[in-house]
């Protein structure tokens, strides 16, 4: 218990979180700039790589750690689960995690968009701090740097007047991290930006953020083609890697295509049987409109009205691909192809004689529901 | 999150209570065995493999505490991993506590985790040694199983379900996904302790709640409508967040709110729904603004149910729904593609086990972790050998004949003459919807055909139109049914649950007169008319207090009782309890009551008033008191056979006068134990009348497995009969002949039901209480079988 006390009276208390704020800050500029190849050196318990696992514009994600432990990530919240398979990503994504040391060359580590290194530097000790940026903007050479550091100057506000935790080997006021900072930017042809989280208490605003945090950017926009010629270098040790189910895999995008497809076809037909129809020939096709009322602006509706109506012939129900191709989500699939919306469907599904119509059973167990309401056999009586 | 990592820690928890409730002790005469010796022998095996090594020390188990405490499982196991240095590489880890092969330097350490840079007191506490054939242990080695499996399904997922997923999905069953699993226990049984194992499936569709909401928006209701249709739908389904792979129960919906709607966030700060999940979160776009809010209450734990907690919010676009509609089981279709998938007959669950145990036995990292505690399995199915039971002789009215040994049926015999025990049908009334007399009439004609050959002397119904509303069903049955009507038929025009339940509640309560409901659309077909007749004659025969036949139990003066639950979880309603006894000596007529619990509670409380009840009408037939009772009571969940011998038996006892014997039988239907035979190079399902009562059985109980009936397609599941309390000193043969004598009395079917009679009478009976009339039914109605 009394430990317990203790605590809470060193801690200012933040919210969020400090270290969720930080992992926040990561979080908003990889919306900003969309990096695709994204490491994180000391990923720790990999919580930020986790976060970073949901953005669409992720495709490679990369943990290293000097503590990384083989079996323990068998699994966890890094892989994927079922939900990765019944709803796919639409960019790949492979999440690698290696054992090694930020102030070792590893040539995996090359040409990433950003690489991350939360509350890192700290634990560096005077040599490694001196290899650091040799590596990482020298070597590594990414696109930006995020470093986060522990502002010393915010210390005397926490009871304790010691270094956050026993194993820094300093701590950095702001002067002294942005006069290295800048000597290493100056250095690698990096620019930086200084910002922080973990605002400080009222009145005490002088001492700054809690957390200082410097933004490298590389000044020469086209990616450097230098790692060529350097030679490969295997340092690190793979301790798990997994890859995710995307639309760019060629099942999972057939699948996505198909629910979207039958999706579609459902809908039409639940509203073709409960509107007014019309016999025409053979074909029975709809007076009103068959598309849904909700999740379509009204644009998107009109573009599929235009589309051919879908009919029924007898016990079945066709839709012609041109009118499933009108519906947004379809559309984008396939990027408005009917050749490929065809290809696709034809594997599953049953088209019609001249391949331009989806052909499905009128009344299945969707369906079925609507007939015990009464809705509909009075009017396919008639 | 909370309820979700408590649940987890006390997974196991139901069945190692039961395993070690040792009730063989008080049961002298079975001291020797528990095996009978009658019956034909057959070589059976099972899915079980047995553990051919494991730990022969002591291991050492440690109670783990946290300064402050720590809620989440995951993070207390890192907490306690960052102390490796102590640990070591082998360990077990529960949550709450730890079992190690090796004693640690001192009894208790106090040690210093890092959570987020701050400081947490991880104290690791001695509590016990465990001997190595401690039942404790088991526990912890299906812990490690369990996480082992985690690995292997993650693995099998990505290597070899995908591609069957794509043809699942693409023929008829179009939108579903099954996931295939396994299911698995390492227990001790007999003989040896063995690995239990079997496929297991999930069901997810490709539909969101809001693809539910929007499809039924779509038919223009009114805004009640609207509501009232969303909550039937959706209340009380299981949703699936893909995002996280999160499971929600969904208990209400809130209208009120829509994804625009901010919520304060565990810091403090307002965000809205859609800011949450495309910002902090999950980069999940919600792009439906205009949807309600599905409301969960958490997970539903029985022990748990007073405990307030924060409901949980979900947007429904984001939730996959899970599972099959009550349509979708209608659907013969649907369900017969599903079967095809989902119910693997023995051959093809054999191989699905094998390549499990070949994973196991071949995937490196799951070998080391098994070798660090030394743990191996047979690679091949336990073997051992079962009995076939006789037939068992029908006896309807002067006709006798065998059951058919392989299908276990006997519907063309009991057709094909007259019944045990006929009633005749003198007043009568048929209630057919407008426009369904054509249906009604055929009905009409095709039972009076079919009614002469059982015997039953059937004059005029009262043919009676209404229209298609509750209203009208009631009105016309207040003007026309009297005290004399024996019997109503209602034809309906659709599977109107509303309907059903109101004509049900009037006529099991208001209006006691046993009835028979028809959809209309079962009477389209010509060709099985004369079939469907049949049976609703006999049907009917039986809910007006009529007999279709008998078997020999080769007991006199017995009394049968058969016990089940009903609980309504999702309107968090009373349970009900079935309690159904035998009135007569030839088991063919049953006294029915019901009690009422709170919802969730297991225990049947207002036993002894039943009891009574039925021991004064058994007396009054016979005319003294019953030497035995014999109670089948099924609906235990896991964890509860102690409370059964503490609270249960002793209240029947106490009512019981000390002559009268007692045995009471705890029936499981769910159970993961399956068994197959070889023939002609293949394995299959054993025959019905198949008994288990070696090897797989426990030795702390008087127990016994029966393969009772027989099944078109998939594996049989045999049902686990557990004598738990038995003055009356039945041998092992005698109890499972008994036992499966009785599972040929059910009069809704010409053949063998996985249970005994009275136990099904009771689920019925339970179920129709629980779903349709939420009330007791009138007392008039007690000795028939009206729920049938």
């Amino acid at each position: 218990m009394e430990h317990c006390e203790v605590l809470s009276k060193k801690v200012i208390e933040f919210k969020p979180p400090v270290y969720e704020q930080r992992y926040y800050f990561v979080k908003n500029l990889v919306n900003q700039h969309g990096h695709k190849k994204i490491a994180d050196l000391g990923f720790g318990d990999a919580t930020l790589l986790w976060m970073l696992k949901y953005h669409r514009c992720v495709q490679y994600l990369v943990g290293v750690d000097i503590a990384a432990k083989p079996f323990e990530w068998g699994g966890g919240r890094l892989s994927p689960g079922v939900g990765s398979y019944i709803i796919p990503r639409e960019l790949d994504l492979t999440i690698t995690l290696y054992r090694g040391s930020a102030v070792q060359k590893d040539s995996r580590l090359c040409g990433f968009d950003l690489i991350t290194c939360i509350e890192l530097i700290e634990h560096l000790d005077s040599e490694d701090l001196a290899k650091f940026p040799e590596v990482v903007f020298g070597y590594f050479s990414p696109g930006m740097v995020v470093i986060s550091t522990p502002n010393s100057e915010f210390n005397p506000l926490f009871p304790a007047s010691t270094f956050r935790d026993p194993d820094h080997r300093f701590e950095w006021n702001r002067k002294q991290f942005q006069m290295w900072a800048l000597d290493v930017a100056k250095l690698y042809h990096y620019s930086v930006e200084f910002s922080g989280v973990g605002d400080p208490p009222a009145g005490a605003e002088h001492v700054g953020y809690c957390t200082q945090i410097g933004v490298f950017q590389k000044n020469s926009t086209k990616p450097t083609e230098l790692s060529i010629s350097e030679p490969e270098e295997h340092v690190y040790e793979v301790v798990y890697t997994t890859s995710y189910p995307s639309l760019q895999q060629s099942k999972y995008f057939r699948f996505t295509l198909s629910i979207e497809a039958v999706k579609a076809i459902d809908l039409m037909k639940s509203r073709f049987l409960r509107g007014p129809r019309r016999k025409e020939g053979d074909r029975v096709v709809p007076l009103g409109s068959c598309t849904p009322q909700h999740g379509l602006t009204e644009a998107q509706r009109a573009e599929i009205e235009q589309s051919p109506k879908p009919y029924s012939v007898g016990e079945k129900f066709y839709v012609p691909l041109e009118r499933l191709l009108a519906y947004p989500k379809v559309n984008r699939l396939v990027a408005g192809s009917t050749e490929k919306l065809r290809t696709v469907l034809a594997e599953g599904l049953r088209l019609n004689g001249d391949q331009t119509a989806v052909q499905v059973e009128l009344v299945d167990y969707h369906t079925q529901r609507l007939f015990d309401e009464h809705l509909v056999s009075p009017a396919l009586e008639s | 999150v909370q309820a979700a990592s408590l649940k987890e820690r006390n997974h196991f928890g139901g069945i190692f209570r039961d395993h070690v409730v040792d009730t063989r002790q008080y049961l002298d005469h079975v001291r020797q065995s528990t095996a009978g010796t009658q019956g034909r022998p057959v070589k059976l095996f099972a899915n079980h493999f047995r553990v051919t090594s494991r730990p022969q020390q002591i291991t050492y188990k440690y109670n783990i505490d946290y300064m402050p405490d720590i809620e989440d499982r995951q993070v207390r196991s890192e907490l306690l991993l960052q102390h490796k240095a102590i640990i070591r590489k082998c360990y077990i880890f529960d949550g709450t506590s730890l079992l190690l092969p090796h004693k640690l330097r001192s009894p208790k350490m106090e040690l210093v985790s890092l959570l987020r840079k701050q400081v947490v007191k991880v104290t690791i506490e001695f509590t016990s040694e465990l001997m190595p054939t401690s039942p404790d242990c088991l526990r912890y080695y299906n812990i490690l199983f369990r996480r082992i499996l985690k690995m292997m399904e993650l693995e099998q997922v990505g290597r070899n379900y995908y591609n069957n997923l794509i043809s699942h999905l693409m023929c008829s069953i179009c939108r579903l996904v099954i996931w295939p699993g396994y299911v698995t226990s390492i227990l001790e049984y007999e003989t040896s302790i063995t690995l239990c194992a079997d496929v297991n499936h999930k069901l997810f569709r490709m539909q969101t709640a809001y693809d539910l909401i929007s499809d039924i928006r779509d038919g223009f209701p009114t805004k009640q409508e609207l509501q009232e249709q969303v909550s039937k739908r959706l209340v009380g389904s299981v949703v699936s967040t893909m995002y996280n792979n999160k499971t929600y129960r969904v208990d209400a919906i809130n209208w009120e709110e829509t994804p625009r709607t901010t919520f304060k966030t565990s810091d403090g700060a307002e965000i809205t729904f859609v800011e949450y999940y495309k910002t902090q979160r999950y980069d999940q776009v919600v792009t439906e603004l205009n949807q309600p809010l599905l409301i969960s209450k958490g997970k539903w734990q029985k022990s748990k149910q007073d405990t307030p907690h924060e409901p949980i919010l979900l947007v429904p676009q984001l939730c996959n729904l899970t599972g099959l509609t009550d349509e979708l089981r209608k659907n013969y279709r649907v369900m017969r593609d599903l079967a095809l998938h989902m119910r693997l007959d023995p051959e093809k669950r054999q191989h699905e086990l094998r390549k499990l145990m070949n994973t196991i036995q071949t995937n490196k990292e799951i070998q080391r972790e098994l070798q660090l505690w030394d743990l191996k399995f047979d690679g091949s199915l336990l073997s051992f050998s079962g009995r076939i039971l006789k037939e068992v002789r029908i006896f309807q009215g002067r006709r006798v004949f065998d059951s058919h040994p392989q299908f276990a049926d006997w519907t063309k015999e009991t057709r094909s003459g007259p019944l045990l025990n006929v009633k005749s049908l003198d007043h009568w009334l048929i209630l057919y919807p407008t426009g369904y007399y054509r249906a009604a009439s055929s009905f009409l004609q095709s039972l009076r055909r079919v009614t002469p050959t059982m015997g039953i002397a059937m004059k005029e119904a009262k043919m009676l139109q209404v229209s298609h509303s509750v209203q009208s069903y009631t009105t016309t049955l207040e003007n026309h049914a009297s005290s004399k009507t024996q019997m109503v038929v209602c034809v309906l025009s659709s599977e109107k649950k509303e309907l059903y339940d109101s004509i049900k509640q009037y006529l099991c309560v208001s209006c006691p007169i046993p009835s028979q409901c028809v959809i209309a659309r079962t009477l389209d077909k010509p060709q099985t008319l004369l079939t469907i007749a049949t049976n609703i004659a006999q049907q009917m025969n039986c809910k007006m207090g009529g007999a279709l036949w008998k078997v020999e139990t080769g007991l006199q003066n017995a009394m049968f009782i058969g016990i089940d639950c009903f609980h309504d979880t999702v309107n968090q309603q009373k349970s009900i309890a079935g309690f159904v006894s035998s009135i007569n000596q030839e088991l063919t007529q049953w006294f029915s009551q019901c009690i009422f619990q709170k919802s969730g509670q297991e225990l049947v409380n207002g036993l002894k008033a039943c009891l009574e009840a039925a021991l004064k009408l058994w007396c009054k037939h016979n005319l003294f008191l019953p030497q035995a009772i014999i109670v089948y009571r099924d609906g235990v969940g896991d964890g509860q056979l102690q409370a059964l011998l503490d609270y249960e038996v002793p209240q029947i006892e106490s009512s019981l006068k000390s002559v009268v014997k007692l045995t009471f039988i705890v029936v499981k239907k769910r159970i993961n134990t399956r068994f197959f035979v070889e023939s002609e190079g293949r394995l299959r399902n054993p025959l019905p009348g198949t008994v288990i009562d070696v090897e797989v059985t426990k030795r702390q109980w008087y127990d016994f497995f029966i393969v009772s009936q027989s099944v078109k397609d998939g594996t049989v599941t045999p049902t686990h009969y557990n004598v738990i309390h038995d003055t009356v000193r039945f041998t092992p043969d005698r109890i499972q002949h008994l036992t499966y004598r009785l599972c040929h009395m059910y009069y809704n079917l010409a053949g063998v039901i996985r249970v005994p009679a009275p136990c099904h009478y009771a689920h019925k009976l339970a179920y129709l209480v629980g779903q349709s009339i939420h009330q007791e039914p009138h007392h008039s109605l007690a000795s028939r079988l009206f729920y049938l």
